[in-house]
């Protein structure tokens, strides 16, 4: 099973969306993590990981997740994950994976999370 | 603190400390008892000798300063009587009278002054005639006494004598005039008989005593420095005492702090009847009692006594008494002193002893004891510690001898265990899985080593195991096991058949065995295809096969057991497992253990645990019958070695698949696209079917980073289909690694700033599976994990 990545910038609000379809495994990590590690490199205030088309992610995945947490945080930037599927939820329960990473169930609570961010940009 | 604490203080304090502490005080306290009552008894006998001698030495001295007073005044009486006689019998002239009467003043000392006076009315001439001689200043004076104003012969001295016609002593007086000094005067009357026989008054002649003169006599009395005589007049009147002072007053006026009148008056009495009495007083001048004793001078009548104090006159008491007392404490302090030295010089070699022995019970058991001198109990005391020292010095090293030699043999038969446990399959326990069949086997030696013995290999379809039971416990029977089960595994592969096995065994066992050593062997061949097992037994407990929910003993032919008698034969028994049939072999270290009632386990019981764990996997069902009879035998120790092996048939047709794997590129696809076409063919849910592939991913990926091995290497997986679980196992041949116990784990739950990268692959393996278990099998790495499937009826497990 393969993983397609898709990248998609909003440079206004300074938010990456980084959609991944298909299985996030050990054969899949590296290219993944390499195309992760660029847009962290950028340093958007927000990227979010957009899981609605991943079907699969084992340890490895996660480790390259948990890397990218770790690079954002220190930027002063964050990682969010939005609409993940049950199987993949489960393995994030499971491990108790990054209980303070944000979560978005869905492209609404993203989508208002976006706009809210919006707003204060504006605001300021 | 009460009389009883302050008692039992005193004895804790004389019994405490050290023996020569308690002898000193006690011998001391014991000395100072006697010596003390010794010392009493002789004060109170030396003191009543010392005041009778006292009292009689008072009395003596009183008598003779009484006797010379007495003396002194007869001289006196005697001169002035002379005079008068001769006055009475002879005719002097006025001039001649004179004459005597001076000689006798300046002849006589004691004799102030002298008079002659006439009666004027038989004096030649009628004249009064009166010349007093007087000494002063040691010349002799002469006075006139009828040139006086006041007529002498109206003067007591005068009147009173020839009043009562005697001589007498007067009243004290102070003479004026003449001496001008304090005396009293003795007068005798003169008679003369005249030539008609009448007696007249012819005159009287006087002698006159100053009471200075009486005080110096009366004050040779010496009964201490306080004591002083006293002289009173008959009518009272005070005429000597120690100061002085009160000399001419009557006694009645005398004014003393404490004086009584009352008894002054009734010894003064008494003294005037002739009597002597004594008075106590308190002394005017001190806090002291003094004494008074009082009689009479026979010569005068006048009342004459000794004042004294008692505390001067018991002054030699009191100074026996002070010596007494030093000499009794020095006598004492000498006492306690050689009691100290004697005490000391005995009890030192025990003190000595008592040092060494505190130091010996520390463990310094070459501290020196002190030298024994003589053969006295502390020499003996000594001599016995000395043999007692050595003596536990010999046990000591014994001991940590015994204690090295022990730990040797400990260690080494630790060793020797891990080499016997390493000649079994899985070291000891095992749980083997196989398409169509799983097998679990475990044994317990009762001590480090053990004679029980089972074995297990596959050769193609063929499935050979065994179980034994070596005669015999521990070392002989661990050696003989390694012999028995070297030859099983050798003689196994050559022989047709297990009966034929078995006989070859059985010789191979018999040569050499001088010590008769024997063991039991269940020996079965396992047709894995169909389930025919053939086996042979020597003298082994018949085995237990649990078929549709009831368990039976199979029945068996059986051999002698081997090692004992050459070219036995062994019968050839058959039996045909059942898909499901679950078959224990197991060594009597089962049914013969006892509980601490002497109860065996018994095969009623062992069958029983078989049922009652029908539906657990096989595992899991070993174990609960291996604690079942851990808790029978309760206290008691294990008697003998146990073993149980447990087969599970699960028939020949059983879904399973096996595939093989380089660790090259795309491991985790290719792993997973086989493993989706498998379980999809199996028509299993596809929520099982992503998770099992997660585990699989995670026990390749695992192989791949941590075995050791190249990519040309193989990953071997199977994964079988049972009734109620998937069983998926993975072997490789990389170095020994248990991922399970030596995997890295990150800890769970941690925020982005505390959380690892990675670690994270076993939790998912653990959890996402029922069961796991690793072993190391040859040059194989095991890991075999086990999903139970959802219920039959649709419910999640």
């Amino acid at each position: 099973m393969d993983l397609t990545t898709t990248v998609s910038i909003d440079e206004e609000n300074s938010v990456a969306r980084v959609a991944l379809d298909g299985a996030l495994n050990t054969d899949t990590a590296p290219a993944f993590e390499q195309r992760l590690q660029d847009v962290v490199d950028k340093r958007f205030a927000l990227t979010v990981l957009d899981m609605k088309d991943l079907d699969y992610i084992s340890s490895a995945g996660l480790r390259v997740i948990f890397k990218a947490a770790k690079q954002t945080r220190s930027q002063g930037n964050k990682l969010a994950a939005a609409n993940r599927k049950p199987h993949i939820d489960k393995v994030f329960e499971i491990l108790k994976a990054l209980p303070d990473m944000a979560v978005f169930a869905n492209e609404q609570e993203l989508d208002d999370y976006l706009d809210s961010m919006q707003r204060r940009a504006l605001d300021e | 603190m009460g009389l009883d604490g302050e008692y039992r203080q005193l004895v804790s304090a004389l019994m405490g400390k050290s023996i020569a502490t308690r002898l000193i005080a006690l011998l001391t306290l014991s000395a100072a008892l006697i010596i003390g009552t010794g010392m009493l008894l002789d004060y109170r006998v030396s003191r009543e000798e010392i005041l009778q001698r006292l009292s009689e030495q008072a009395v003596v001295e009183t008598e003779v300063v009484v006797r010379d007073m007495e003396n002194w005044l007869n001289g006196i009486e005697a001169t002035t009587r002379l005079m008068a006689r001769i006055l009475e019998q002879r005719e002097y002239s006025r001039n001649g009278l004179k004459d005597m009467l001076r000689d006798v003043v300046a002849n006589n000392d004691e004799i102030f002054g002298a008079a002659i006076a006439l009666n004027p009315d038989l004096a030649s001439g009628g004249r009064p005639f009166a010349p007093y001689y007087y000494s002063r200043d040691g010349q002799v004076h002469f006075t006139d006494l009828a040139n006086r104003q006041a007529r002498y012969t109206e003067q007591p001295w005068f009147t009173v004598p020839l009043e009562r016609g005697e001589a007498l002593w007067s009243e004290p007086y102070f003479d004026t005039g003449g001496g001008e000094v304090n005396m009293t005067t003795f007068s005798v009357p003169v008679y003369r008989v005249d030539s008609e026989g009448r007696r007249q008054i012819y005159g009287v002649v006087t002698a006159d005593v100053t009471l200075d003169a009486l005080h110096a006599v009366l004050q040779q009395l010496h009964l201490g420095a306080s004591s002083y005589g006293l002289l009173f007049s008959r009518e009272g009147m005070v005429m000597s005492t120690g100061s002085g002072r009160s000399i001419m007053q009557h006694y009645t006026d005398l004014h003393y702090k404490g004086l009584d009148l009352d008894s002054w008056r009734r010894i003064f009495q008494r003294a005037l009847q002739g009597q002597t009495s004594t008075m106590d007083f308190p002394c005017p001048e001190s806090e002291d009692r003094c004494t008074i004793r009082l009689g009479q001078l026979q010569t005068t009548g006048w009342p004459i006594g000794v004042s004294f104090r008692q505390q001067e006159v018991l002054s030699p008491l009191h100074t026996y008494t002070l010596k007494t007392l030093a000499i009794s404490a020095v006598t004492l302090l000498l006492l306690a002193l050689v009691v100290y030295l004697l005490t000391s010089r005995l009890t030192r070699p025990l003190q000595e002893l008592t040092r060494a022995t505190e130091q010996i019970a520390r463990g310094n058991l070459d501290t020196p004891l002190p030298k024994a001198q003589g053969e006295d109990e502390v020499a003996r005391l000594v001599e016995s510690f000395s043999t007692m020292n050595r003596s536990l010095k010999g046990y000591i090293d014994d001991l940590a001898a015994a204690t090295a030699s022990r730990s040797r043999i400990e260690g080494e038969l630790a060793a020797a265990r891990e080499i016997q446990m390493s000649m079994l399959p899985g070291d000891g326990d095992i749980l083997l899985t196989e398409p169509g069949f799983e097998l679990w086997a475990r044994v317990t030696p009762a001590r480090t080593v053990g004679g029980d013995l089972y074995t297990l290999f596959r050769q193609g379809e063929q499935f050979y195991f065994a179980v034994g039971d070596v005669s015999d416990k521990g070392v002989p029977a661990a050696l003989f096991m390694a012999r028995a089960i070297s030859l099983i595994q050798q003689l196994s592969l050559t022989m047709s058949s297990p009966e034929r096995t078995m006989a070859e065994l059985n010789n191979a066992l018999e040569r050499n065995n001088q010590n008769c050593m024997f063991v039991t062997l269940f020996l079965g061949v396992l047709n894995l295809r169909d389930g025919a097992l053939r086996f042979a037994s020597a003298g082994h407990t018949a085995p237990s096969l649990l078929r549709d929910g009831s368990v039976q003993v199979v029945a068996q032919d059986t051999g002698p057991a081997l090692g004992l008698a050459a070219d036995q034969d062994y019968p050839g028994n058959t039996l045909q497992l059942l898909p499901g049939d679950r078959l224990a072999v197991y060594t009597d270290g089962i049914d013969e253990a006892f509980s601490p009632e002497e109860e065996m386990f018994g095969t009623a019981r062992f069958n029983a645990e078989l049922l009652a764990q029908a539906q657990s996997p096989v595992a899991q069902a070993g174990a609960a019958v291996f604690d079942a009879v851990a808790e029978h035998a309760g206290t008691r120790a294990q008697s003998d070695d146990i073993t149980l092996l447990l087969v599970q048939y699960a028939g020949g047709d059983e879904p399973m698949s096996s595939e093989s794997f380089h660790l090259g590129s795309a491991l985790t696809t290719r792993v997973q696209q086989w493993l989706q076409d498998v379980m999809r063919g199996w028509d299993l849910p596809s929520t099982l079917i992503t998770e099992l592939c997660l585990v699989a991913e995670e026990i390749a990926s695992n192989t791949q980073k941590y075995a050791g091995l190249s990519a040309e290497d193989r990953l071997e997986l199977m994964l079988i289909l049972r009734d109620n679980a998937l069983v998926l196992k993975a072997r490789d041949r990389g170095v020994a690694f248990n991922p399970l116990s030596e995997g890295k784990r990150a800890p769970l739950g941690a925020d982005i700033d505390a959380a690892e990268i990675g670690g994270l692959g076993v939790h998912l393996i653990v959890q996402l599976t029922d069961r796991q278990r690793y072993r190391r099998d040859g040059e194989y790495n095991i890991l075999r994990v086990e999903r139970d499937l959802p219920d039959q009826s649709g419910q999640q497990p």
